[in-house]
């Protein structure tokens, strides 16, 4: 026990290294406290604000598009969009393997579009997945205590809510392009979406509106605590359009089973009342991003449906374009009214053979009757005097070769051809006898269905050019001077009454009580040596039917035009249906009429 | 003056001694910055768990409840005859960490609790005070200036086996805390330099074996994580980035009690166990923290001079033990929450919440306050 006791100091000798250890490292540490809290404390405080204060983006509500009578064509509904917080994430893969298992897709392909929309921070949610059904919202809610990283955002959707019967109207949205993040002054960002085609398209910046801000306080999981500060979002414009949806209806169930296109539109302002396209597609599809298969199976439907066959394609007139021959040939004088040429169902011009569309001939015909039943030898005698430079001034004067100017980006502007369009774009010199082919609608000369229903407008308000138009606009409409004899119109307006009224090839759109004036139109698609029906031959190579018509002839108020493509002839396949739109239009028109 | 005092009477104490006697000597600096720190520690828990849908509160008051009762109870019983039966004690330990291993509940990736009904025990705590009782009965023992290899091997080994149990659980912050004890027992008790740079190498080598064979690849990226934190800020990186912002955001004098964005937010992990030293210097700022601090080295250097005034070479080797391992869990803890080192499960002593650290934090107490009581006894 002495000895114990002996080796106690031994052991007191030693013990103050331990203490002044522990008192030099306490001191250490609490130095160093000083440094991170007091010296480094404001960037911290800043740290750790920026980490409980987020600013999320309030997407605007987008304006809604209303037909000529206030019905709703496009509206919003609610939608839920799946965020993925990949700094709350513990393992970003299983995330992914998690939402993948939910929504029933590929880890790989949610992964692909977390990389697709960068949100500039790693901290920042990214959008992963889109309108996700309710019953998927809720079990992302019930597993948020496992997986807090994912956050449900409610956004808006669109929806057209008839389809495919406005799709070449109204356009869809579709995801901004860096060609239009890159644009000066672009009010958009990354992953937005928006107007790709049509109305939406057009009017894209007044429908849009202005995205708000929220600054909240979140929590960890990201929930957010309450709301600190931000700016509202403004909804967007509403547009209103000149469309008649009734119409729009009667036009897109003749076209059911058909290709081509249907424009009418009021000549004295312009105002479209129906643009139809067939086929078409379901813009539905497109208000959430398409996948690739989708995508694929549109692009590779028959036909093309996403093309808008009222402007976008361009098509030979046929005998429609003698209208435009007719006025020429009046007003500058190369044929009277009166002036008769025989048609013996051909012609030998520059020692070539041109036929008529009528093997046996039409006989002794004056412009009138030319015009009535479409006589294809008076035609090529007085295009062939005319000449091809003024044959396409008058096809400029009726806004042919140009673009209407219509409200929906894509217009494709057709093509008048004349010497230096041949010495220019071909490099040949032209030939006078493709003058006698464009006499009739053929050759080069190229339109669209909407130019034609220009020209018709033209010919039915007295020689003015509108321009054709979607949305509708307040005041006088306006209204271009053509500098076309008015006196030439009315002859071959008259011409054009007698087509439908008194024996002419436009008979099948006679409307009792609606004097409509109106002009058929075959176009061969494949060059025929002889006189063939048309019905005979394959689908892709039958004729095209135009019938282009205004009505009624003392004070018009509509022109229609119905093209059929590889249709067959005009007269049959064309005109009723414009027939059915007046009907409809002149229905609809006395029904609100106060009797 | 008679005064026959129950204390007096039950620890053997002669019965002559007055009554204010007894009181002075107690180690009050001690206790009562033992006592100041369970505090600090219930009104910091409260903040961190207000936000959960249970406030740990209650069930921490309640372990504050039971440590001060086996503090009294430890008090009472003799060091002398504590460390008479060190050997059965530390025996005891050796099997409970047998049975955790086979019979132990999983949390966290580790196998190291044992449940009795309701109540829960972590025998890795209970084993540590176990062996530092054995330790310093086996070093009061060795009666020269410096310890012989055979004696230093012989005090490894009684640490080694403990250690290599709660190493298996797998709990290697936890079985690392056997070191800081014995080695500042064996500083003490007396070791040549030699040795010690002999032991750090074998400790290295052994060290670098154990990180390239036997360590999980989540305590290996704990590390890395500690080495470079902005490399993977969305990972492990994690912790510690959250708690570096809870503590500088608090700057000098806090956010105010409740109002710690990081907590209330949930932005920082673990905030109510290892980590509550960051709330509560994100809440009370830097002069909160070192309020703390000073607690504990007022608790510390109360023990130290328990320690030089203790009669016996048993009492000296049992403080320093207790000590050291109570200063390195205070050190190593406020320096993983600053971000000076690596983190590990390593708790702060009365702050964090925990039921048998908190209970062995009290039970240290107890003897350390027992062996101050009883220095003029055991001559």
């Amino acid at each position: 026990m002495m000895e114990v006791r002996e080796h106690r100091e031994d052991l007191l000798q030693r013990l103050p290294v331990l203490r002044i250890s522990f008192i030099v490292l306490l001191l250490a540490i609490a130095s160093s406290y000083w440094f991170v809290q007091v010296v480094q404390g404001g960037y911290y405080r800043t740290l750790a604000e920026n980490n409980r204060l987020r600013k999320l983006s309030v997407m605007a509500p987008r304006g809604l598009i209303y037909d000529r009578d206030g019905r709703v064509l496009v509206g919003n509904v609610p939608s839920y969009n799946l965020l993925l917080d990949r700094s709350r994430s513990r393992d970003v893969g299983a995330s992914f393997d998690f939402a993948a298992q939910i929504l029933g897709r590929a880890p790989e392909e949610l992964e692909e579009a977390a990389e697709r929309l960068p949100s500039g921070s790693p901290f920042a949610p990214v959008l992963i997945a889109e309108n996700l059904s309710l019953s998927q919202v809720a079990r992302f809610s019930v597993a948020n205590l496992e997986h807090p990283e994912f956050e449900i955002d409610v956004g808006h959707l669109r929806l057209y809510r008839h389809g495919p019967l406005t799709a070449h109207v109204l356009g869809y949205l579709g995801e901004v392009t860096a060609d239009d993040l890159r644009q000066a002054g672009s009010p958009y960002r990354s992953g937005d979406l928006v107007g790709k085609k049509g109305i939406e398209q057009t009017f894209d910046r007044e429908l849009r509106g202005t995205n708000g801000e929220r600054v909240v306080v979140v929590d960890s999981r990201g929930r957010s605590r309450e709301e600190f500060g931000g700016r509202a979002a403004q909804a967007g414009e509403d547009v209103r359009l000149t469309l008649d949806l009734a119409l729009q209806e009667r036009a897109a169930r003749y076209f059911e089973a058909r290709v081509g296109a249907a424009v009418a539109l009021d000549p004295r302002s312009g105002e479209i009342r129906l643009l139809v396209s067939a086929p078409s597609y379901n813009p539905n599809l497109f208000a959430r991003r398409l996948d690739r298969s989708e995508w694929q199976q549109l692009l590779e439907s028959p036909h093309d449906p996403l093309q808008n066959r009222a402007l976008q394609n361009t098509y030979s007139p046929g005998s429609i374009f003698k209208i435009v021959v007719a006025v020429a040939g009046l007003s500058e004088g190369f044929t009277e009214e009166k002036d008769a040429v025989y048609c013996s169902g051909g012609a030998r011009i520059y020692n070539r053979r041109f036929r008529c569309w009528r093997r046996q001939g039409h006989g002794w015909v004056n412009l009138r009757e030319a015009i009535k039943k479409s006589c294809d030898v008076y035609f090529y005698y007085l295009g062939q005097k005319l000449g091809i430079d003024r044959l396409a001034e008058y096809a400029r004067r009726f806004g042919l070769g140009q673009h209407t100017g219509v409200d929906i980006a894509g217009e494709k502007p057709g093509l008048v051809p004349d010497l230096e369009w041949s010495l220019q774009a071909r490099g040949t010199t032209w030939y006078p006898g493709e003058t006698i082919s464009v006499a009739i609608g053929q050759g080069p000369l190229l339109v669209t269905p909407l130019q034609i229903a220009s020209v018709l407008a033209t010919t039915a308000n007295g020689g003015s050019r509108v321009v054709p138009h979607l949305r509708k606009m307040e005041g006088p409409a306006r209204r271009e001077p053509t500098g076309l004899d008015p006196r030439a119109l009315g002859v071959v307006g008259d011409a054009l009454w007698a087509v439908v009224n008194d024996g002419g090839t436009g008979a099948a759109a006679r409307l009792a009580g609606f004097d409509i004036a109106g002009k058929t139109g075959t176009v061969q698609v494949v060059e025929q040596k002889t006189w063939v029906d048309s019905r005979d031959l394959p689908f892709d190579k039958r004729d095209h039917a135009w019938f282009g018509a205004f009505g009624p002839v003392e004070w018009p108020e509509l022109v229609v035009v119905v093209f059929v493509e590889h249709g067959g002839k005009g007269s049959a396949e064309a005109a009723p249906l414009a027939k059915l739109i007046y009907e409809e239009y002149r229905n609809d028109r006395d029904t609100r009429r106060p009797s | 003056m008679r005064n026959t005092g129950t204390i007096a009477t039950l620890a053997g104490l002669p019965e002559e001694r007055p009554t204010v006697r007894y009181l002075a000597g107690v180690r009050w600096g001690l206790l009562v910055a033992a006592l100041l720190l369970s505090l600090v520690g219930l009104a910091t828990i409260h903040s961190a768990s207000s936000e959960l849908a249970l406030d740990y509160l209650p069930r921490q008051a309640l372990r504050l409840g039971l440590g001060l009762l086996a503090c009294a109870l430890v008090f009472t019983i003799d060091y002398q005859t504590l460390t008479k039966f060190s050997l059965p004690i530390y025996l005891t330990g050796i099997a409970l960490l047998v049975l955790v291993l086979v019979f132990g509940r999983e949390a966290g990736g580790a196998r190291s609790w044992l449940s009795f009904g309701a109540a829960q025990l972590q025998p890795s705590d209970f084993a540590k005070l176990a062996t530092a009782l054995l330790l310093a009965r086996y070093l009061a023992g060795v009666n020269r200036r410096y310890l012989t290899p055979a004696q230093i091997l012989a005090a490894v080994s009684m640490v080694l086996a403990p250690m290599a149990l709660v190493a298996l659980e797998p709990d290697l912050g936890g079985s690392l805390m056997f070191l800081p004890m014995l080695a500042g027992m064996l500083l003490v008790a007396g070791i040549r330099w030699r040795y010690l740079v002999a032991g750090s190498i074998v400790i290295a080598v052994v060290g670098a074996g154990l990180w390239n064979f036997a360590t999980r690849d989540y305590q290996r990226q704990r590390v890395k994580t500690f080495l470079a934190p902005e490399s993977e800020p969305l990972g492990a990186g994690y912790q510690l980035r959250q708690s570096k912002i809870a503590v500088g955001s608090g700057q000098l004098t806090g956010r105010g009690y409740m109002q710690g964005t990081q907590s209330q937010l949930r932005f920082l992990p673990a905030r109510h166990t290892d980590f509550i030293f960051a709330v509560l210097a994100e809440e009370w700022g830097f002069l909160g923290a070192m309020l703390v601090l000073a607690l504990y080295g007022a608790y510390v250097l109360n023990g130290a001079r328990v320690a030089v005034r203790a009669r016996d070479r048993t009492a000296i080797l049992l403080v320093v033990g207790l000590l050291s391992w109570f200063s390195f869990h205070v050190l190593y803890n406020t320096a993983m929450v600053v971000g000076l080192v690596p983190i590990t499960g390593i708790p702060l002593p009365f702050l964090s919440y925990g039921g048998s650290f908190t209970l062995a934090n009290f039970v240290a107490t107890g003897l350390i306050l027992g062996v101050d009581f009883r220095r003029y006894v055991n001559r």
